[in-house]
């Protein structure tokens, strides 16, 4: 298991190699054999169109009508755009939120995961046994984390998480951490960034493992300070690793929706709403199709934004 | 080479968008071309395997009787056969059914209660009208006028049959109020002290399921039932009223003042039913506000020991000027059967006959009440005194109903209204600033 992770570990972690892969990518597909890639890359280029191209699409056209799914639909043209975009303020609560949730969950998952994994590569034994513990939460069912942390932010009766602030004399700061609309939002993205860590865990371990032993007591013996090993030598070798995490981190917590769904349902008020509760509140509850569908095309324009800056802070450091 | 690209290209480009068109032409449900009104069909009965799309618990009452009905009328007509699916979780069935609806594959039988939703498939001619059929069925005047009258639309007319009856109470714990030197509060204002004097003793006043939010929101109902009678919500979803008019102030004031006092456990809009149940049958809170359906766990020796003597109930409080009478209050029928009228033949007509004619009989065995009158409830062997108190308060209930606003208003402004409620319960916002949301909510939704 080790030995798999570690030698994937190094082909990810070798910064050079994707710019020595490309030349030879090009020369691997001769010229005549275009036709076959053809043959070999349109079914999945169809079910792709099938299954994500089209729904967007049929969004887009659903958005300028208004439809309840049983009267006849009413074209309303941008009205729906106009409705989100001036009107409705529950739309720009639920927009915040979702910023507020992607980021505790990037710093949860990511600052977590390196910490973790920094630490777990100093941890001299039972290193297997640390990483199996801290990937259980992954393959734990959601709706069993759900009912799991509604438990410890519990207040009456009394939850994990307050009765061990009992215990350690905090009794002032017990608080019904998931009733209070100053810490909902934290408590319903802690549990998404609590069950992923381990899983980022462990591809950040593959690959700060694979970072060069001889470097690092290169720079020790010319007296680098710890930070500086981290930060000049460990850090630069798993930039193409991290940067990998990044995308799929975001892009996890862009569609996060289960956990608050079942948590708090948005609430109290709107303070835990998400974009995609919302989405789906306003589709399947207000059975308010067109709407959805314009909340849907805004969610589609967020992530390919949200790609984009990625993308762009990828090139400018592949620059530097 | 290139044409063949291109021409490809333009293939497949065709092809997506001949699928997008066949998909959105797919979506717009059709509206039917069967007759709601034609309660008895001519034709042969021939016996097939029905569905009935259902919202409730999958052990209960109904469903169990409902199987042995279908058993009964199975063994006559071979080939029989009728198919529950239940999703007790209510949320989750009205997704359910009105996505059904919307792509038009509601089975023969589907629960609904009288909503807008509702509404607009009776308007489309998809539900058969039950006046017409219980009349054509001769059952008509068996059933409790307020049972009727729960499943009915604004404009009276009935297109839902109620299977169950309800009285909602608020349950009490006698030793608690007592240890606190407060009485049973005779009007609602009573309310807020009754909480300080029981929250000065360490005790819970009230047990809420926040978490599913329809109960906090039959609190918001009560006090404009009892000011402005049950016009005022139907007033209300249609825009002819709003809630800065005095009943809504007052209710919204009310529920503050509610939220003030400490009525609620803390957090309670993360409890649960279970666990708020939990808090009021271990003694923990005074009172708790639930209907008949409970009777099973608050009213036989189901419940714990320790409070079974003390347990007692009130029905809900009147107000200084009240426009209803007390022994009008919340009575549901529970959620309705609608019949579909594009599947509707002569055996469903045949089958509905049978089941109807011998459901109250069956169902009125398991202990709980009939929507009928025409049959006694069992009182269980290992009931308390208050059951059999609860049963016989069903047949003396007025004729107004406090209906649940969950099923009056439209959908978007209700989730607002549950969203907002729990907000200023926890002190998060101001009675005004509640009115101001929720009149700018009914403004968008209703003429939207």
């Amino acid at each position: 298991m080790a030995d798999t992770v570690t030698t994937a570990g190094v082909g990810a972690a070798e910064p050079r190699s994707p710019r020595r892969a490309r030349p030879m990518s090009t020369s691997m597909l001769p010229r005549r054999s275009k036709l076959s890639v053809l043959v070999f890359l349109v079914p999945p280029l169809l079910l792709y169109g099938v299954a994500v191209l089209l729904p967007i699409l049929q969004s887009l056209f659903l958005s300028v009508f208004r439809w309840d799914g049983i009267t006849d639909m009413v074209f309303v043209g941008f009205d729906n755009y106009v409705k989100m975009l001036t009107r409705d303020d529950v739309f720009w609560t639920a927009f915040g939120n979702a910023l507020g949730y992607l980021a505790i969950c990037l710093v949860l998952q990511l600052g977590g995961a390196l910490i973790v994994a920094s630490l777990l590569t100093a941890l001299p034994r039972a290193r297997e046994l640390v990483k199996t513990v801290y990937l259980l939460p992954a393959i734990i069912s959601t709706v069993a984390i759900a009912i799991l942390f509604q438990r410890i932010y519990s207040l009456e009766p009394v939850g994990l998480l307050n009765q061990i602030l009992a215990w350690v004399g905090l009794e002032n700061l017990q608080n019904a951490w998931l009733s209070d609309v100053n810490t909902v939002l934290a408590a319903v993205s802690i549990p998404e960034g609590w069950r992923f860590t381990g899983l980022y865990m462990l591809i950040i371990y593959a690959a700060l493992i694979a970072v060069p032993k001889e470097l690092e007591e290169a720079a020790r013996l010319d007296g680098a300070s710890w930070w500086q090993v981290f930060w000049r030598i460990r850090f630069p070798y798993i930039r193409p690793v991290w940067i990998t995490t990044t995308i799929m981190a975001t892009t996890f917590a862009l569609r996060g929706f289960d956990i608050p769904y079942l948590l708090t349902n948005g609430g109290p008020g709107q303070a835990s709403e998400l974009l995609t509760t919302y989405m789906y509140k306003t589709a399947f509850v207000h059975t308010d199709y067109g709407y959805a569908s314009a909340i849907s095309v805004f969610i589609v324009v967020e992530c390919l934004v949200a790609v984009g800056i990625i993308f762009l802070l990828l090139r400018r450091r592949d620059d530097s | 080479m290139f044409t063949t690209k291109r021409r490809r290209a333009f293939l497949a480009a065709a092809a997506t968008a001949a699928a997008a068109a066949l998909v959105l032409t797919g979506c717009a449900g059709g509206a039917s071309s069967a007759d709601p009104t034609d309660v008895d069909p001519e034709g042969e009965i021939v016996p097939r395997e029905i569905s009935w799309l259902l919202s409730r618990p999958a052990d209960g009452g109904v469903i169990t009787a409902m199987e042995q009905i279908a058993d009964e009328y199975a063994e006559e007509h071979p080939g029989f056969a009728l198919n529950l699916v239940t999703t007790p979780d209510r949320p989750s069935y009205i997704q359910k059914y009105e996505t059904l609806a919307a792509a038009n594959k509601l089975p023969e039988l589907f629960d609904t209660d009288a909503t807008p939703f509702a509404q607009k498939l009776a308007g489309q001619g998809r539900m058969v009208d039950v006046d017409l059929l219980l009349d054509d069925l001769g059952l008509a005047d068996e059933y409790r006028e307020a049972a009727l009258n729960y499943q009915r639309f604004d404009d009276g007319s009935l297109y839902m049959v109620p299977f169950e009856f309800q009285l909602e109470f608020f349950w009490y714990n006698k030793a608690l109020l007592a240890d606190a030197g407060v009485e049973v509060p005779a009007t609602l204002d009573d309310f807020p002290a009754m909480c300080e004097a029981l929250r000065a003793k360490g005790i819970t006043p009230i047990a809420l399921d926040g978490q599913d939010q329809w109960p906090l929101e039959r609190y918001m109902a009560y006090y404009p039932f009892r000011m402005a009678g049950p016009e005022y919500v139907q007033q209300l979803k249609n825009g002819d009223a709003s809630f800065a008019d005095p009943a809504g102030k007052a209710a919204a004031e009310w529920l503050y003042e509610l939220g003030q006092a400490g009525c609620f456990q803390e957090g309670f809009s993360s409890t649960g039913y279970a666990d708020a149940q939990a808090l009021f049958t271990s003694g923990k809170a005074a009172v708790y506000n639930i209907g008949t359906w409970e009777l099973s766990n608050l009213a036989t020796d189901a419940l714990d020991p320790a409070v079974r003597d003390d347990v007692d109930y009130f029905t809900l409080p009147t107000i200084d000027g009240a426009v209803t009478n007390d022994n009008e209050y919340v009575t549901p029928s529970g959620i309705g059967m609608a019949v579909n009228a594009q599947t509707y033949d002569p055996l469903v007509r045949d089958f509905l006959a049978f089941a109807l004619e011998r459901y109250p009989e069956v169902y009125a065995a398991t202990g709980a009440l009939s929507p009928t009158t025409n049959v006694e409830t069992t009182i269980p062997d290992n009931a308390t005194e208050l059951y059999t108190r609860a049963v016989e308060q069903a047949n003396d209930v007025g004729p107004k109903i406090a209906m649940p606003w969950d099923t009056q208003l439209d959908p978007a402004t209700n989730t607002r209204l549950q969203q907002e409620l729990t907000l200023l319960v926890q002190g998060d916002i101001t009675p005004d600033e509640f009115i101001e949301t929720m009149d700018a909510a009914l403004a968008e939704n209703v003429n939207g």
